[in-house]
């Protein structure tokens, strides 16, 4: 299928998408005016607009097919209300209750019933797996189902059209999620991989001559640990040396700190044995190291959370000083020796914790299709939320269906861009056999 | 006339599937049969990884058979044919044939 | 395993290993080159570029209003404004022209754990956890998979995507795990009643005043059946009478009509909600005002029956699938065979035998399954 699916700036359509033409076109999108409009032509803007958005990858012909008039919705009961009147108060008198209860009028709020006209297409794998902040874009998920990377209760599932049941679970593999909702490699980042690449091509080449393949995976292994290392400290360097101008201040001395602490770490591996270990074993060790601290530390923290919210400032002025002691503890704890941690403050703590955490889950990797550490690709966040009828597990990228999207008062859980002056006519629109 | 309880294939290409039925020998494979005891479906059924008691089951393959009736045309002389044979030694309805190389 | 690291001041931007906290918001103001001054810059091509007035105006955009949403403040939402809004602060509205969709809490790293804990180690009901915590049932059904899950594929050293689950829990609005001495903030509304489709027509049906007319009787209206004899409707005091009934015996439930048209009689909301069993717990409190234990003790009883009446329903139909389905594992073979039992008789194949509901595959009836408008890829995938 031809992708129609272009955000383009002249006819601001509205996607799903994550793009920041997507995002410039929602911002300025207004209702269409209705004045001097027949309702044939107010049906027919709203048809379009909102047609754009839902299922623009589905053909007319099949969305009709799926469109159904019934609206799903539910009604929170209060049990106490339930207990409190059998039904015979309500219907007493002449069928409204003999007394007029003035409470109901003012928090009675309407259930929008014609936002739903859409949620048919919520029920589609690719459609969920948008929902779900696995993908940028319905298109992208799409394509993930396509080429065989989404799962649907443990069996691989190639039809984006899939119609999931209630109950369904489906993964999509994470290393697609990364790439999806990560931020691009920039173009020397891709160089590097590039040139990466080609060296091992060239190595293997010389490997398969001397065919000792087994015993250089094993050498691998044992050198990772240095390797992880050196390749954090080449792309801190490449960061400063590139992203000069974006930087702030603050980022470029921290950087700076934590290249020595690297480097001091790495001129004293090559005569001590130590960093051959598995970088993942000291870690723990580091954790357990830390926690024992920690916990002896804690009756004095409580004085210290009062003080807390006035130092936040002064922590972040004193952070130069604080990341020589930082990447100090830092060397140590990558030795795999003990941590003197009883000269880092609380803070300190915290962040050295953070840095290794984040450092063993968020490797720097060239050979990944992102740009690595991961970080969030830009505007994501303005697109980022999760409907109710889905319960997302983000570590596995794993999410079950939990229920078709139901409306409720005051709210519809179908996530639309358009108000009920749009989903109202478009509604109308499809509710009229026109074929 | 010979009765016969053989397969009989449906579903399409690539995706086989087969009706276990009584039928007289010389009937043809899709020919109305006299009757349908069971369906028998080849392609073998994965179990996910999505649960632990999975971990080391084996893929399965879904037979769906009338026991009392494949019993009466047993009884009745009806003759299975080899594939059939298997499944219904399998079922239990039947001894098991001896392979070739236990024969010899 | 190390654990997570869960802080509101924790987040992924930039390079990510040294950073502290509140400072790295600042990244968004960052001044980024607008593209016009790019323009400019460039001195020694002789053309102008390339922007329309358009992309102009889109670019000032992001670079003034929007620079606030290229990247996301941790533990806030950062959704696009509505410019006649002037409160501040994240919001939970994500689309400025609707506000009837709203943003809602997801459950926290450490809440979905506290579920998996009381479900499958401690033991405890699903129900009873959904209540405690405000949850629905599902969700929780749900969360335990998952975590079960996670659980597995960590322990495999499969990989995952830490980072990521990270960022999206700083972006979306969460519902914490209430700390020590707390109150659990409630999740979600766990009483939800479906509106029922043949609620959807009003009626006209006249009742005498002198007559109570209740939700029972309702109920019977909608879904067109006789009203109930006195001797009956006497002896129920109160709807959620009913849903005992039903949880102790699901087929005391009416039905009404023939054939293809029967249907079981609408039952009112007391027994169509998730948690029935809440509404004979007010009730108790209303007979009891002053003695708090009673009712507490009263509300346990009941759950525990009604519990041990679900479990064994469940158990017996466990047990009847086990039965009815016969492994067989030869040795040698790569396959295991599993005998369902079938009926081929009069009833089940249709008096022709070709009848839509037989089993197996039918003679002398087209297969529409290449048909225009008939669904080709599955329709469910078995678990």
């Amino acid at each position: 299928m031809r992708n129609r699916a272009s955000t383009s700036l002249a006819k601001g359509k509205i996607r799903q998408s994550w793009s920041k033409y997507n995002l410039y076109n929602l911002q300025r999108f207004r209702t269409p005016a209705t004045a001097n409009r027949t309702f044939f032509q107010q049906k027919w803007t709203a048809k379009a607009l909102s047609r754009a958005y839902h299922g623009e990858q589905v053909r007319e012909g099949q969305w009709k097919r799926m469109f159904s008039k019934r609206i799903r919705s539910v009604i929170p009961m209060s049990t106490s209300d339930l207990a409190a009147d059998d039904g015979s108060k309500t219907s007493a008198g002449r069928g409204s209750g003999l007394e007029k209860r003035g409470r109901d009028s003012v928090t009675a709020r309407l259930t929008p019933y014609t936002q739903m006209a859409f949620a048919p297409l919520e029920r589609r794998l690719d459609v969920a797996i948008f929902r779900s902040l696995f993908a940028s874009s319905t298109r992208q998920a799409r394509q993930f189902v396509i080429h065989g990377a989404v799962t649907v209760n443990g069996h691989k599932m190639r039809h984006p059209s899939y119609l999931l049941n209630p109950g369904d679970l489906f993964q999509v593999d994470p290393e697609r999620v990364m790439f999806a909702t990560g931020a691009p490699k920039t173009k020397f980042e891709r160089r590097e991989t590039r040139q990466l690449k080609q060296k091992e091509e060239e190595t293997e080449g010389e490997t398969e001559q001397a065919k000792s393949e087994g015993a250089e995976a094993k050498e691998d292994k044992v050198e990772n640990a240095k390797d992880t290392l050196k390749a954090l400290m080449a792309q801190a360097k490449t960061i400063m040396s590139k992203d000069k101008d974006v930087l702030p201040a603050k980022r470029k001395q921290e950087l700076r700190g934590f290249q020595k602490a690297v480097r001091r770490v790495l001129s004293r591996s090559e005569t001590s044995t130590v960093l051959t270990d598995n970088l993942e074993s000291q870690f723990s060790e580091l954790t357990l190291l830390l926690k024992a601290k920690r916990a002896e530390k804690k009756p004095k923290e409580s004085k210290k959370d009062k003080k807390d919210s006035t130092e936040e400032t002064a922590v972040a002025e004193e952070s130069e000083g604080a990341s020589d002691k930082l990447s100090e503890a830092f060397k140590s704890a990558a030795e795999g020796g003990e941590v003197d941690t009883s000269e880092l403050s609380d803070e300190e703590f915290d962040v050295l914790k953070r840095a290794l955490t984040q450092m063993r889950d968020n490797p720097i990797d060239n050979t990944k299709s992102y740009a690595t550490p991961w970080r969030p690709r830009d505007y994501m966040s303005a697109f980022s939320f999760i409907p109710r009828y889905l319960e997302v597990n983000q570590n596995i990228c794993a999410a079950v269906y939990l229920r078709h999207p139901v409306a409720r008062p005051g709210s519809a859980e179908v996530p639309t861009p358009f108000g009920e002056a749009v989903s109202t006519p478009a509604y109308g629109w499809y509710l009229k056999r026109r074929w | 006339m010979v009765l016969r309880i053989r397969l009989a294939r449906f579903g399409n290409k690539h995706s086989p599937f087969y009706n276990i039925v009584v039928a007289q020998a010389r009937s043809a494979r899709g020919a109305k049969p006299l009757e349908v005891i069971g369906t028998f479906n080849p392609v073998p059924k994965r179990p996910t990884n999505l649960y632990e008691e999975n971990a080391n089951a084996r893929p399965y393959k879904e037979i769906a058979l009338d026991r009392s009736r494949a019993k009466y045309w047993l009884g009745v002389g009806a003759q299975p044919s080899d594939p059939v044979w298997k499944l219904l030694s399998m079922a239990g309805l039947v001894e098991k044939k001896p392979a070739t190389y236990e024969k010899a | 395993m190390a654990p997570r690291i869960q802080s509101r001041r924790v987040s992924n931007a930039l390079l990510p290993y040294l950073t502290s906290s509140p400072s790295s918001s600042s990244i968004s103001s960052i001044p980024s080159l607008s593209p016009s001054s790019q323009c400019l810059a460039r001195q020694f091509s002789a053309t102008a570029a390339p922007q329309t007035k358009l992309r102009r105006t889109m670019f000032e955009w992001l670079n003034n209003e929007g620079a606030a949403l290229k990247h996301h403040m941790p533990g806030q939402t950062n959704y696009l404004r509505n410019p006649r809004d002037s409160n501040e602060g994240g919001g939970n509205r994500p689309f400025p022209n609707n506000p009837n969709f709203i943003s809602e809490n997801i459950l926290s790293e450490e809440l979905r754990n506290e579920i998996y804990e009381r479900v499958v180690e401690k033991k405890k009901s699903v129900r009873a956890v959904s209540v405690q915590l405000g949850i629905d049932m599902k969700r929780i059904a749900a969360v335990v998979r998952l975590v079960e899950l996670e659980r597995r594929q960590r322990a495999q050293g499969k990989p995952l995507a830490l980072p990521y689950a990270r960022a999206v829990h700083e972006m979306v609005p969460t519902t914490p795990l209430a700390q020590d001495g707390e109150r659990q903030q409630f999740h979600e509304p766990i009483n939800d009643l479906p509106a029922h489709p043949t609620t959807g027509p009003q009626i006209f049906y006249p009742v005498p005043e002198s007559r109570s007319f209740t939700r029972v009787d309702a109920g019977r209206v909608f879904s067109g059946a006789p009203a109930l004899e006195r001797e009956v409707a006497e002896k129920i005091t109160h709807p959620s009478d009913l849903a005992e009934k039903a949880i102790e015996n699901p087929n005391s439930i009416d039905w009404v009509g023939k054939g293809e048209n029967a249907r079981q009689v609408l039952q009112p909301a007391d027994v169509r909600i998730p948690h029935p069993q809440l509404v004979k717990l007010e009730l108790d409190r209303a007979a009891f005002p002053e003695e708090r234990r009673k009712v507490a003790q009263l509300h346990a009883e009941r759950m525990e029956r009604q519990e041990k009446v679900e479990t064994e329903r469940r158990e017996r139909a466990q047990s009847r699938r086990e039965k009815s389905i016969k492994h067989v594992e030869p040795e040698g073979g790569r396959f295991d065979y599993r005998f369902s039992d079938a009926v081929f008789t009069a009833e089940t194949t249709g008096k022709d035998g070709r009848a839509p509901w037989a089993p197996g595959r039918r003679y002398g009836v087209p297969t529409n399954d290449r048909k225009r408008g008939v669904v080709k890829i599955p329709t469910r995938v078995e678990a």
